[in-house]
């Protein structure tokens, strides 16, 4: 039993390197929450997922104590009707990066659990199908703020 | 045997594909005259356009009370998360962009398709949250289905999932109206917020622009 003490330490030590090295390759960009008129109980949050891995991932889940459902959304438009349906999955292939984005992909907050006000900062927790977790705060904009200026 | 199989066979698909030509194709039937961007109608019919009356948080809410002004009408539901926000959004944004003089010939209409949620009062709040000057309206189901035909909208209810908030589809453009009260253009979803400026400039023409 010489060899335990070596290998154990041996394997915690590469699971955290292991677990640090999933963490690395999964990174959320600019993430935030559209304010929404008050009283509007619904609303999207989008960001920019990148992926420096070797291997394609997928977002599996989002959670988040701000609302009671949240669901992972995307869009079809088809000829001009715009229509939301929830999906499985968002994938996020190797070396790549998938937009969260208004009228595409995003995180759908379903029933508010307490109003929204510009600035506040939601906790939102993303899980991708290796088991690995992001959790990230996503400060609260207004739409306005959200897309950019046109030039005048 | 196996010849009289290769009927049936055949039988099936061919009733198959008169069932799918009956129900599901949908030729396309063309842009609309007067259309200046890309993308296309459902065949919901033509968009004539043309007056309507409807409730707002501020009494009746005529098309006809706008003769002179710029109209952008829209039409979505309130608990619609992304799609309505984002056009009523860059709506805003459009108006942010004019001149006070410009501004003041000019106002948008959101037109809810979906009454039985969006009462007066939450339309009194949604609405000028994205600009002062965009009013809510709705009405009866009917006559907001009849509004909704003549501009060529289609929405449709959809099943809730489980005790989630229904969704409903429906048509994201922004129909522009000139000062007569015609249908001049539309706008598809996603229209760059200086595009929407641009047809606003267009509609106003001489008189609309800054001196």
């Amino acid at each position: 039993m010489k060899f335990a003490k070596p290998l154990i330490i041996t394997l915690v030590l590469s699971a955290i390197a292991g677990s640090a090295l999933a963490d690395s390759v999964l990174s959320v960009h600019a993430p935030y929450v559209r304010l929404m008129p008050p009283g509007i109980k619904t609303t999207g949050s989008f960001m920019l997922i990148k992926n420096d891995g070797d291997d394609d991932r997928r977002l599996v889940r989002a959670d988040s104590p701000a609302a009671r459902i949240v669901e992972l959304h995307t869009h079809l438009n088809e000829n001009g009707v715009m229509k939301m349906r929830a999906v499985p999955h968002i994938e996020v292939k190797s070396h790549s990066q998938t937009e969260l984005k208004p009228g595409s992909f995003h995180v759908m907050l379903i029933d508010l659990t307490a109003p929204l006000n510009e600035g506040d900062k939601v906790p939102i927790t993303l899980e991708f199908d290796d088991g690995s977790t992001i959790e990230l705060a996503a400060p609260v904009k207004k739409p306005h703020a959200a897309m950019p200026m046109p030039h005048r | 045997m196996s010849r009289q199989r290769y009927w049936i066979a055949a039988g099936i698909c061919l009733s198959m594909l008169l069932v799918w030509l009956a129900f599901f194709w949908e030729p396309d039937i063309g842009t609309p005259t007067g259309h200046p961007g890309p993308g296309t109608l459902r065949p919901a019919g033509q968009p004539m356009g043309g007056d309507f009356t409807l409730d707002s948080p501020d009494g009746k809410l005529a098309l006809q009370d706008y003769r002179g002004k710029v109209v952008l009408l829209y039409f979505g539901y309130t608990f619609c998360p992304d799609v309505c926000p984002t056009s009523l959004s860059a709506l805003g944004q459009a108006f942010t962009a004019l001149t006070p003089e410009e501004l003041a010939q000019v106002q948008g209409v959101f037109v809810s398709v979906d009454p039985e949620r969006d009462t007066q009062e939450v339309l009194s709040v949604y609405a000028p949250f994205f600009h002062p000057r965009i009013v809510g309206a709705t009405g009866t189901p009917a006559r907001v289905a009849e509004v909704a035909r003549r501009y060529g909208v289609s929405y449709m209810k959809q099943k809730p999932v489980d005790d989630r908030p229904y969704t409903v589809d429906h048509s994201s453009f922004t129909y522009l109206i000139d000062r007569e009260g015609r249908l001049a253009a539309l706008l598809p979803h996603g229209a760059p917020v200086a595009d929407i400026v641009l047809q606003i400039r267009r509609l106003l023409g001489d008189k609309g622009k800054p001196s």
